[in-house]
């Protein structure tokens, strides 16, 4: 039995390494091209793995060509707003779904759920020629536009607010609250667990954006980390520790804030599944 | 009397305060995407001009113009190829990772952490370096195993090397989820099947399965969506004008972008996106109804 | 506790978020003389030198600009998202494939009479071809940046290793045929030359010319890609394509010929005048590389270079057309045009200054490209050049993938040409 046992874990050991491998390597070949010149990135006889000196030129090259700062400010902005946007109006509208009934209700839930069927590619050319009407290109305020509201955030308050148990209401109706004062003293606090788990899903989603971004702010001040990259794609062709660099800057925030996270991150994750 | 008019308030109250609650979104979701669908579909009716002045109507043109256009045809393709083979990897190897995960190991956060770090990293960043792993002459892969595979140039296989791109950034957050779906999973039921001397395979496809199927059929579901959807890898890894994989590859979307965007015609892309959506929702509409034959709700 | 930190830390993001963006609606509202002019361009390696030449005028009149580089294939996307949100950078690079559609547009902003009123900018000093590019209506639109030639780069390394000649000003295609048949190694670590299908204007339009077949008719109505003399061109290069001795089109599409020859895997390639930074800032081709005019047509003694030239233009609802005017006037002026020059960044269209380009580079032979200024031929643009040049380019790549004939692919394209430019 021991022996089983021990030959399954070493097994199963080995199947995991494995995939760490494979999940890790093209973040370390990202690192350790960065650090090559652009001549040993392209050198092939021999092969260069490890760059010899580690050379920093790509880094400072690509920090000083782009306003990295600005790029790392349009992108939190970008971010926070998505989720204070989608954490106010999918609460509210959460719970009245989830706890109220009246007139209209389904109708309008309805739409919720369609919302959440359809590619966005649908609404982007409406949505852009909106915000160029408006003269609003290249501000955060077209950032964030198709986040203002969040039919999957109405989606997963919804879920939270109805298992809620009904007696608090009932308790907050004897006490004399009424409905607004029982959804924010009462119940909303105890719905903080969807809540981060919304708020780690918007902030996932609003980060990996790439095609709204890039055709919606376009000016160099107003770019975000995806559509910077984006633009630097063909720009560097020829310069691959440069791409290299610029992409390892690009995610290390992010990866910075995961490590430290990490907890909320995943649980998040599992939670707005799991709700489903 | 009282009773009755108690009542009626509390009615008309909670009217004033749902309608109150939800306006927002509502709004929201009217202005930024019922409005935009009808929109859409409207403009595929017509032709665009130069700078997006100067709508003309011309009626099923765009439609006509699509259904014969070979590059699209294809391109549906090339998006069900893509779906086909990214969907079930990405789930399954997920699943088997959970699965593997769910038990108390060593170094079991560890491995949690590094598997769902792909998700992390925007997709542009994954894109580059992955495009520079498959690079015929100078990537890492070819290099490392001495092959001379045009991972991204060769039409019969680039397709499949992006979705293996999208596989490797989707397994850690499938995996999440279904680690929180098995976490659901009461101990005894797989306790009683190993009295019973079920085998590993078994207690997987006869508990494991169908107690997660709902959050099997969610994740199963929304990643079809989504990559139907793909677009992001394929633009970022190849270039459109001198990569001959590209009529074998590029996705639906990656059209939408080239048509509306690039070449600025709005109708047509309204056109492809109109096409776009009716193929999710059929798919989508399949699996709901599938779903009664397999998923299992408590 | 911790409790406690997270929600300050949460306040403090709010309220400085809030500041940011109130810092941005501000950013917005003032078009104040101390915010940079907006500069658009999309070739990173003329970027270093035109930063230079902004630093010299920022140091004469006080008024900044920022860069901004946007590779080629995004640039015009960009740019049309742009003008059609209404927020064109200040100033940008016009390009004679679109000028037609901005100019007609009314995007580019008139700079006729700023021309006539100028010091600094008199036209008789630039190619009259040049601002036809930029004339709409008798009236300018931009003023001339550069003009650029077409040469052949080779790799004399690969030559001495492979014990061949190196290109002479007497070579016909068959010799560059012949050297590159000697130079292409059977386990395909080298091969003797390159031409990527999407590498037009540098490559394989100059053939075409050279033969006296062309591209675009005169008139612009009609494409002369299935003329038999453009036809028997074009089966040079299926000659170097079906012999191997390019290499696959799976490679050049991943890698481009500059990266090719930089990795010593190419000896020779087509290149414009306004790559010379990107060779000149690589060690490997500064020390092993060098140039020679393209080969002369055996038949009919020609040797032409397709040649365009750039235009700085200024967005007709630019905030800061004044000062956005004295930028363009600099860069347009001698002495911008002489430093650009110096700088090597690319030939400049300022009559005479191009011996200075020759001599910054010392250690290549510049001569060649404006050798190849003694028989030019514009680049053939129309209204919509976009669309049928990426058509015609979608079906060479066909052709370079072995899956067309050239003759078959001359005659598709030129008919696909047609029907587009029937649109117009």
């Amino acid at each position: 039995m021991r022996k089983r046992s021990l030959i399954h874990s070493l097994l199963l050991h080995a199947i995991l390494i494995g995939v760490s491998l494979t999940m890790l390597i093209p973040f370390v070949w990202m690192v350790l091209t960065s650090f090559k010149t652009p001549g040993q990135a392209i050198q092939l006889d021999p092969y260069v793995f490890f760059p010899t000196q580690f050379q920093f030129n790509s880094f400072i090259r690509v920090f000083t060509t782009n306003n990295f700062l600005n790029l790392y400010k349009n992108t939190l902005l970008l971010i926070f707003f998505r989720i204070l946007c989608a954490v106010v109006t999918a609460s509210m509208a959460g719970f009245a779904f989830g706890r109220l009934k009246f007139k209209g209700s389904e109708l309008a839930f309805s739409l919720v759920l369609v919302q959440m069927m359809i590619p966005s590619q649908i609404f982007i050319i409406p949505q852009y020629q909106m915000i160029s009407k408006l003269g609003m290109t290249n501000t955060t305020f077209a950032l964030v536009f198709p986040g203002l509201v969040s039919a999957f955030g109405t989606f997963l308050m919804r879920q939270a607010y109805k298992i809620l148990p009904k007696d608090l209401e009932d308790a907050a109706k004897i006490d004399g609250l009424n409905i607004g004062k029982t959804f924010l003293y009462v119940l909303a606090p105890l719905t903080k667990s969807s809540l981060v788990a919304l708020s780690v899903f918007t902030a996932v989603f609003a980060y990996k954006e790439l095609m709204w971004p890039m055709i919606v702010n376009t000016s160099k001040d107003s770019l975000v980390l995806a559509s910077a990259l984006a633009k630097m794609k063909g720009q560097y062709v020829a310069n691959y520790p440069e791409l290299m660099a610029a992409s390892l800057i690009a995610c290390v925030p992010m990866i910075l804030l995961y490590f430290i996270f990490q907890k909320q991150f995943i649980e998040g994750i599992a939670t707005s599944g799991g709700k489903l | 009397m009282k009773k009755r008019s108690l009542r009626s308030a509390t009615a008309t109250q909670t009217f004033l305060w749902g309608w109150a609650l939800i306006l927002p979104t509502i709004v929201g979701l009217t202005v930024l995407n019922i409005i935009p669908l009808i929109t859409t579909i409207s403009q595929s009716f017509h032709k665009t001009g130069d700078f997006g002045r100067g709508n003309i109507f011309i009626g099923l043109k765009n439609y006509q113009k699509l259904f014969s256009d070979q590059a699209v045809l294809q391109s549906i393709i090339n998006t069900l190829k893509y779906t086909i083979v990214q969907v079930p990897f990405s789930v399954f190897i997920a699943l088997v990772l959970a699965v593997m995960l769910n038990r108390e190991i060593k170094g079991r956060g560890a491995y949690r952490t590094i598997f769902f770090l792909p998700m992390v990293v925007a997709p542009a960043a994954i894109a580059m370096v992955w495009r520079w792993l498959y690079n015929t002459e100078f990537g890492l892969i070819n290099n490392l195993f001495n092959l001379k595979i045009s991972w991204i140039s060769d039409p019969a296989i680039a397709v499949y090397s992006i979705a293996i791109i999208g596989i490797w950034s989707d397994i850690g957050y499938n995996m999440i989820l279904f680690l929180a779906g098995l976490q659901e999973v009461p101990r005894d039921y797989y306790e009683a099947a190993d009295l019973d001397g079920a085998s590993i395979f078994q207690s997987f496809r006869h508990i494991t399965v169908p107690m997660i199927s709902p959050i099997l059929f969610f994740v199963i579901v929304t990643r079809m969506i989504a990559a139907m959807q793909v677009f992001d890898t394929i633009f970022m890894v190849m270039e459109q004008r001198s990569n001959p994989a590209m009529y074998k590859t590029q996705s639906l979307v990656y059209l939408f972008y080239q048509s509306s965007f690039v070449e600025r015609d709005f109708g047509y892309g309204s056109t492809i996106v109109v096409v776009l959506l009716v193929l999710i929702m059929a798919i989508t509409a399949i699996q709901i109804i599938a779903q009664k034959k397999w998923v299992h709700y408590n | 506790m911790k409790k406690r930190i997270l929600s300050l830390l949460l306040v403090a993001l709010f309220v400085s978020a809030l500041l940011f963006a109130s810092g941005d609606a501000e950013k917005a509202k003032a078009a104040s003389a101390s915010k940079p002019l907006s500069v658009m361009i999309w070739d990173s390696n003329q970027e270093p030198g035109i930063r230079k030449i902004i630093d010299d005028f920022t140091a004469k009149t006080g008024i900044t600009a920022e860069i901004q580089v946007v590779d080629w294939n995004n640039y015009w996307t960009l740019l049309s998202a742009g003008a059609q949100g209404g927020s064109l950078p200040d100033v940008f690079w016009m390009h004679s494939n679109e000028s037609q559609r901005y100019m007609s547009n009314d995007l580019l902003l008139d700079v006729t009479d700023r021309i006539a009123k100028s010091a600094l900018i008199d036209p008789e000093n630039y190619p009259e071809d040049i601002w036809s590019l930029y004339t709409y209506n008798k009236k300018y639109y931009a003023v001339p940046k550069d003009v650029d030639t077409i040469a052949l780069w080779y790799n004399r390394a690969l030559f001495d290793q492979a014990g061949v000649a190196y290109p002479t000003d007497d070579w016909t295609w068959e010799d560059l045929y012949a050297a590159a048949k000697k130079i292409t190694r059977a386990d395909g670590s080298v091969y003797g030359f390159a031409n990527v299908n999407s590498n037009n204007q540098a490559g394989w339009y100059n053939l075409i010319y050279g033969n006296n077949g062309y591209v675009l008719s005169e008139d612009k109505k009609k494409s002369g890609m299935d003329l038999p003399a453009t036809i028997e061109a074009m089966q040079w290069m299926e000659k170097m394509i079906n012999e191997n001795l390019m290499p696959p089109q799976a490679v050049m599409t991943e890698s481009s010929e500059d990266v090719l020859l930089q990795s010593g895997k190419i000896a020779m390639t087509m290149q414009g005048s306004w790559m010379l930074p990107a060779f000149r800032d690589n060690e490997y081709t500064l020390k092993n590389c060098d140039i020679a005019m393209l080969p002369k047509n055996s038949k009919t003694g020609r040797r032409p270079s397709i040649y365009n030239g750039l235009g700085w233009a200024i967005a007709k609802n630019s905030p800061r057309t004044d000062d956005a005017w004295k930028l363009v006037e600099y860069f347009g002026s001698e002495e911008g045009q002489l430093k650009q020059a110096q700088l090597g960044i690319t030939m400049s269209a300022y009559k005479n200054t191009s011996e200075q380009w020759k001599n910054s580079v010392p250690q290549f032979n510049l001569q060649a490209y404006l050798n190849m200024q003694d028989d030019m031929v514009i680049r053939p643009f129309s209204r919509n050049t976009v669309k049928w040049e990426n058509a015609v380019l979608d079906v060479m790549l066909k052709v370079w993938n072995k899956e067309m004939t050239m003759e078959a692919g001359c005659k598709e394209a030129a008919r696909q040409m047609n029907a587009i430019l029937a649109e117009e």
